[in-house]
């Protein structure tokens, strides 16, 4: 069966519903059982009429990342389109509007910046959307018509988003949009093809799952529901917004609670006062938020208290590049904060990840009775991607909230040393289990206490429970991809950035270059065993990551003693295939020439 | 003064404390607190109130910060939560929001109530969350050692003022009927029973209550806030006081040389969580339609 | 000559790209854009018979790589139709609105396949060959031993009818006065040459007439052609090779001197001082024979871009007559044309 990877790119301004057709070609993809990864650039500013470009890959298997180049670019507004042609193959194509309504100095339109490679796809796309639809707004739909005619993808699923998408504007702004589409897909259809993209048939639906498009911040809160999440609190902020937002709408239909918070402090607050309550509690914030909620997290460390924080990271320090991706916090995370306050820290590194990782928190907070911080980026939050969720909830529900241990007539030990370090447990209201939590060093009881040798044994309690969580149930905490055994080269990555990796290293692997990659999932407590080892099976090892300081590197030095190369990018944008492969190239080199030594 | 100028550590009257053996009575946990100091009292006033109302132990939470008035939850048989400086009302509407059915009085110095967290009062006070607000204001940071807080008067001289203090105190009361808090009043240390009663009232109001506890740093304030110049100073509000009428209120918060004691204002609205509730039967009600 | 210098082309053939490189060989550091209705880069048409027996798409038949454009700043706007051209302000108007401003034009746009009036109305049961595209539509509705009927029959039709007839399909020749064209055939030999192409396996029909063609019954072949006579044929495809006319349209109005192409003396000037014509669409001074005349193929357009070029960068050579290019019957009683021999 011919293997589908096409790559579209659709760019206009946000007046131009440029985002809105990338969403319904990728619904329509998805639909007809294509696997989708995708990712939308909005513009920075809030108002006016700002770039926005829609990029979507469809492959037959799901791919890990974007393409740095593209297959198609639609253009909706050629002078921001213009400055992307170069993203466009050799051999690949463009589509603009060829009939514009007014005349234009040399140099404005698309069709004189195409690359010699490039095909042109010139339509009358105006006039089509006013012709079917009496007015300019269906360009966007009028596009995606032609391009699915030209492509010759079937007609269906277009139709079913497009209804659903236009279903409450009325059923004349519905139909109209149809036509637009339909015409539109006449046109692509009888159009002669140049390109040479090429369309393969779907991939079979696995059995027992089912495939659903959506970003890492809807997995989140896919996650976050499925492990049956009570109450969230949050404070808005870019790029995490949308996890309380889509939260604002589902959680209270399940009964859950949601407050918008004045601030992230509160907001912190608020999610550790509620699981020491007993339920589930959740927020959600970027690196400012988390700068500002790391005092609390200490607080939760100390107290035990269960509680999960997503933070999606953007371009740091401070306000940074907010609408830019980074993964420039997980200093911050893994370490924020007074005094040695060792939490979890995971970071899914694809949308189904975020689901795993954003349930699966919750099971750890409980179990472990910590804070747990799921650490997403920008891109990740943001990115689509067709994803297998399972049938049955894969999360354990109540089952782990607590583990009261009453004992009538004795003050009750809420911080008892045990075998497992993890104490017995009591919430408000609980007969028999009264105490009082406190940011103090203490003793058993809860009482404040800072003897030397109880700050000694509490501190290697609050360490050592957490080691548990390296062999958690149900979730990958590291995984190792590609060569097995000895390899020349081995790349350790985490986050998001781990699509470009796994990219790269198939690249690699396709030149003949024996190549693995190991992603670390969980970041707090690390997997020092387990990256060990891989340290010991590859001659080199590279670590890429979006910082500067090599935020991850540094905690894998200090683990391992062995040198490796790092890879550090900050351009606020996923960091190049092309650059990772470039370096693994070279390690490869490295590496051969050493063994010849 | 001269005393002031000396070091006083917190440890050697903690020692004072327990070598007097005065406190046991309190509680199982060693109180931290000076001899003399004006929060005993309100540990008594809280327990009575709680005994009075008839509220099961477990049922109750008091969640505090840090200062010397935030150790409060130490001292009373209850589930507690010591918090960190400033954050007592969030982690208390956390604790509301994730279980309504639980009693919960929030304490904290003035420092930890309005300097660092100031931020989060008048949205505990909008949203009116179904808790009491117990500030103990001493106008000093009592725990660090005797340095000016936003309650400190004019011409205070303290660690961190020692040219007098030049920061126009704030006026709590005043804040607080602002904020549209739904229950505010005013009593001191130095009348137990004023104190317990108006605990009792407080914690009986359904909705955000707010009690202003005037009360003695006996450590490290020998001049402005002692116990006989409270005595001297403090009135009781008039009888005929209408408590619905918020201007009244406010005309009378508004007197800080003699500070009236009493319940200034009481109104009755929807809670937190009742509102909460309602979102949730609003969204059942769309999620309900639009699956049909 | 200056680096300011806009050289624009119009016309994406033999004559444009020939014209093309040596302007850039010229005026190194000049601008050069070709504008080409067209959505491919400049290929040969010449090859495009290739696509029935092989299996190859139109990147095997460009004439310069991808690169060479890169290399030689040659921006080649594609798919953009010249409406009209204003020699005053020496500028020229895309159909998409967008207005080009030229220092020197060339206007090198070609000709277009001939239909006369009475065909018009079959135009859509028609199939063309003068683009990939056309030929690729050809290739694809053809049955293997499929029928063509050809109407006319200039050189590219004969072309392509021994190509098909070798690959094994059948080819039926209808005969006009296009046929040969543009070879001009003396009475005399025309038998010789008919004869030819029967040896050759192509099936001629002289002296009828077309009444009407019309889509073939479902099931049936797909054209059903009448003639006058009464006669009628069945074929896959018929394709009109009625010989081609000048592509100038775009030039009415210009100001520039016209008649069947532009009308341009030796040195392949127009009458306008910046406006050059070269290839299929232009006319050409003869002084021998004191009238303007067409001369086609590829080996007299590529000298036509060649002299346009050098005259536009400032030399002043001329464009020599040549005699004509004659159809002729080899030793292997093989008929030939020179313009199917191409580089
Ligand atoms: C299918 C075919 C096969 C042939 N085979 C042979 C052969 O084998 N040997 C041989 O010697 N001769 C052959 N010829 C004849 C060849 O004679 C022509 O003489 C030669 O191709 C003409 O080249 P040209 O550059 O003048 O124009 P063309 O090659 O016809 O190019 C004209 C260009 O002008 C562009 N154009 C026209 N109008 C506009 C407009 N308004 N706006 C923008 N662009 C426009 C077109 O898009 C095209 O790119 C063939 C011709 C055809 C059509
Ligand atoms: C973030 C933070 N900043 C500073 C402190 C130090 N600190 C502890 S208590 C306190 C002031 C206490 O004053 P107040 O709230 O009035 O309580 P009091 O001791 O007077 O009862 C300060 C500044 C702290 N614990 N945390
Ligand atoms: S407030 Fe003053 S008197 Fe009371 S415990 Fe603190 S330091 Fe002592
Ligand atoms: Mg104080």
């Amino acid at each position: 069966m011919k293997e589908t990877d096409i790559q579209l790119m659709f760019c206009g301004s946000a007046g131009d519903g440029t985002i809105a057709v990338g969403d319904i070609f990728k619904r329509a993809m998805a639909k007809a059982g294509y696997k989708v990864i995708a990712f939308d650039i909005y513009p920075p500013e809030i108002r006016g009429f700002g770039k926005c470009i829609s990029r979507v890959r469809v492959t037959s298997r799901q791919a890990y990342s974007l393409k740095q180049e593209s297959d198609l670019l639609v253009s909706l507004n050629d002078s921001y389109a213009i400055p992307h042609v170069p993203e466009v193959r050799d051999f690949g194509s463009v589509i603009y509007d060829n009939a514009p309504i007014t005349s234009m100095a040399e140099g404005e339109h698309i069709s004189g910046h195409l690359l010699p490679g490039q095909l042109p796809y010139g339509l009358r796309i105006r006039e089509i959307s006013d012709q079917t639809t009496g007015g300019s707004k269906s360009k966007n739909i009028v596009a995606l018509g032609y391009l699915a005619g030209l492509l010759g993808i079937k007609q269906e699923p277009f139709h079913q988003i497009i209804g659903d998408k236009f279903r409450h504007k009325g059923s004349a702004i519905s139909e109209s949009n149809l036509l637009a589409f339909d015409t539109a897909y006449a046109e692509g259809a009888s159009t002669f093809r140049l390109d040479f993209i090429e369309l393969g048939a779907p991939e079979r639906q696995e059995i027992g799952s089912k495939v659903q498009m959506m970003t890492g911040n809807a997995a989140v809160v896919r996650g976050c529901l499925d492990a049956g999440l009570d109450c969230f609190f949050g404070y808005p902020i870019t790029p995490a917004t949308s996890i309380m937002e889509r939260l604002a709408t589902e959680l209270p239909r399940r009964g859950g609670r949601l407050l918008q918070t004045e601030d992230e402090i509160s907001a912190i607050a608020a999610t550790i006062g509620a699981g020491y309550a007993g339920v589930r509690a959740a927020t959600a914030t970027s690196g400012p938020g988390l700068a500002l909620m790391v005092e609390m997290l200490g607080l939760g460390v100390i107290g035990e208290v269960p509680a999960v924080i997503f933070c999606s990271q953007r371009g740091g320090p401070s306000t940074g590049m907010p609408t830019k991706t980074e993964q420039s916090d997980l200093h911050l995370a893994v370490y924020g904060g007074a005094g040695d306050a060792q939490r979890i820290v995971l970071a899914p590194t694809n949308v189904e990840g975020a689901y795993r990782c954003a349930g699966k928190a919750f099971e750890m907070a409980e179990k472990y009775q910590t804070p747990v911080i799921v650490l997403l980026d920008l891109y990740l939050s943001n990115r689509y991607e067709t994803v297998l969720l399972p049938r049955q909830n894969p999360f354990e529900a109540d089952s782990v909230k607590h583990r009261s241990n009453v004992e009538r007539g004795v003050p009750y030990k809420r911080f008892a040393f045990t075998d497992d370090s993890v104490s017995p447990r009591t919430i408000p209201g609980e007969e028999g289990g009264i105490h009082v939590i406190t940011g103090l060093e203490h003793n058993e009881l809860g009482r404040p206490n800072d003897q030397s040798d109880m700050h000694t044994r509490m501190s290697e309690k609050r360490h050592k429970k957490l080691l548990a969580a390296l062999d958690h149930p149900g979730i990958t905490i590291h995984k190792r991809f590609g060569d097995q055994g000895r390899v020349d080269v081995g790349i350790l990555g985490w986050g998001s950035t781990v699509g470009e990796i796994l990219e790269a290293m198939l690249m690699a692997q396709a030149e003949g270059i024996s190549c693995s990659v190991m992603k670390v999932v969980m970041l707090s407590p690390l997997p020092n065993e387990p990256i060990r080892s891989f340290f010991d099976d590859c001659a080199e090892v590279l670590i890429p990551e979006l910082n500067y300081e090599g935020q991850f590197a540094n905690l894998v030095a200090s683990a391992v003693s062995k040198p490796f190369t790092r890879l550090n990018r900050v351009p606020g944008v996923p960091m190049q295939v092309a650059d990772i492969l470039e370096q693994i190239r070279r390690l490869a080199g490295r590496a051969k020439s050493s063994n010849a030594a | 003064m001269g005393n002031l100028r000396q070091p006083v550590y917190l440890e050697e009257k903690l020692k004072q404390v327990r070598e007097s053996g005065r406190l046991d009575i309190r509680s199982k946990a060693l109180p931290t607190w000076c001899p003399g100091c004006g929060y005993f009292s309100i540990v008594d006033g809280v327990a009575m109130a709680i005994n009075k109302l008839q509220i099961s132990q477990k049922d109750v939470t008091i969640v505090s910060g840090i200062g010397c008035a935030s150790r409060f939850p130490f001292f009373l048989d209850t589930y507690g939560f010591h918090t960190l400086h400033g954050r007592t009302l969030p982690v208390a509407t956390g604790i509301k929001v994730a279980n309504d059915r639980l009693t919960v009085l929030a304490v904290g110095g003035d420092g930890d109530a309005f300097a660092i967290g100031g931020a989060h009062i008048p949205h505990a006070a909008r949203r009116n969350v179904d808790i009491t607000y117990l500030v103990f204001d001493n106008g000093i940071y009592g725990l660090t050692k005797g340095q000016t807080s936003p309650t400190s008067v004019l011409g205070f001289t303290t660690s961190t003022s020692p040219y007098k203090n030049q920061d126009q105190p704030l006026n709590p009361l005043l804040m607080m009927l602002s904020y549209g808090t739904s229950w505010v009043g005013q009593s001191y240390a130095g009348d137990p029973r004023h104190l317990s009663e108006m605990i009792t009232q407080a914690m009986a109001h359904r909705g955000f209550s707010y009690l202003h506890i005037l009360s003695p740093c006996v450590t490290f304030d020998k001049t402005s806030r002692t116990y006989i110049n409270l005595k001297a100073q403090v009135r009781w509000l008039p009888d005929d006081h209408d408590s619905s009428d918020k201007m009244a209120a406010m005309k009378y918060a508004m007197d800080t040389d003699n500070p009236p004691i009493g319940l200034f204002y009481k109104e009755s609205r929807p809670t937190l969580a009742d509102n909460l509730d309602l979102v949730i039967e609003s969204a059942r009600g769309r999620g309900a339609r639009a699956t049909v | 000559m200056g680096s300011t210098q806009h050289y624009v082309i119009i016309g994406n053939g033999v004559a444009g790209n020939e014209a093309a490189f040596h302007l850039r060989q010229r005026d190194p550091e000049s601008r050069i854009t070709i504008i080409t209705a067209g959505r491919l880069l400049f290929y040969s048409r010449y090859e495009l018979p290739r696509l029935f027996h092989e299996n190859c798409d139109w990147r095997d038949f460009l004439v310069h790589p991808v690169e060479y454009y890169v290399d030689n700043r040659i921006n080649v706007r594609r798919n953009s139709f010249v409406t009209h051209v204003d020699a005053d302000r020496k500028k020229l108007m895309l159909a998409h609105k967008e207005e080009i401003h030229y220092s020197q034009l060339l206007v090198a746009s070609g000709g277009a396949s001939y239909l006369p009036a009475e065909l018009d109305e079959f135009a859509p049961l028609l199939n063309g060959f003068n683009l990939y595209s056309s030929a690729c539509k050809v290739r694809d509705i053809l049955p293997q031993k499929g029928k063509v009927v050809m109407l006319g029959g200039d050189v590219l039709g004969l072309d392509l009818a021994r190509n098909l007839v070798s690959d094994g399909y059948q080819v039926v020749l209808v005969t006009t006065e296009q046929t040969f064209w543009p070879h001009r055939v003396e009475s005399d030999e025309r038998a010789l040459f008919i004869g030819a192409l029967r040896d050759m396996g192509v099936e001629v029909i002289e002296g009828v007439k077309i009444e009407r063609i019309e889509q073939g019954a479902p099931g049936m072949s797909a054209r059903h052609i009448q003639f006058d006579n009464g006669r009628e044929i069945f074929a896959d495809v018929v394709m009109p090779f009625l010989g081609l006319l000048p592509a100038a349209d775009f030039m009415m109005g210009s100001g520039v001197d016209f008649e069947r192409g532009l009308l341009v003396s030796t040195n392949l000037r127009t009458t306008d001082q910046n406006i050059w014509a070269a290839g299929d669409v232009c006319q050409i001074w003869s002084p021998e024979e004191n009238q303007y005349r067409f001369y086609y193929g590829w080996k007299n357009v590529k000298k036509m871009g060649e002299i346009a070029a050098k005259n536009m960068t400032g030399e002043d050579i001329h464009w020599e007559t040549a005699t004509d290019q004659k159809l002729f019957i080899d030793k292997n009683r093989q008929l030939i044309s020179p313009y199917w021999e191409h580089d």
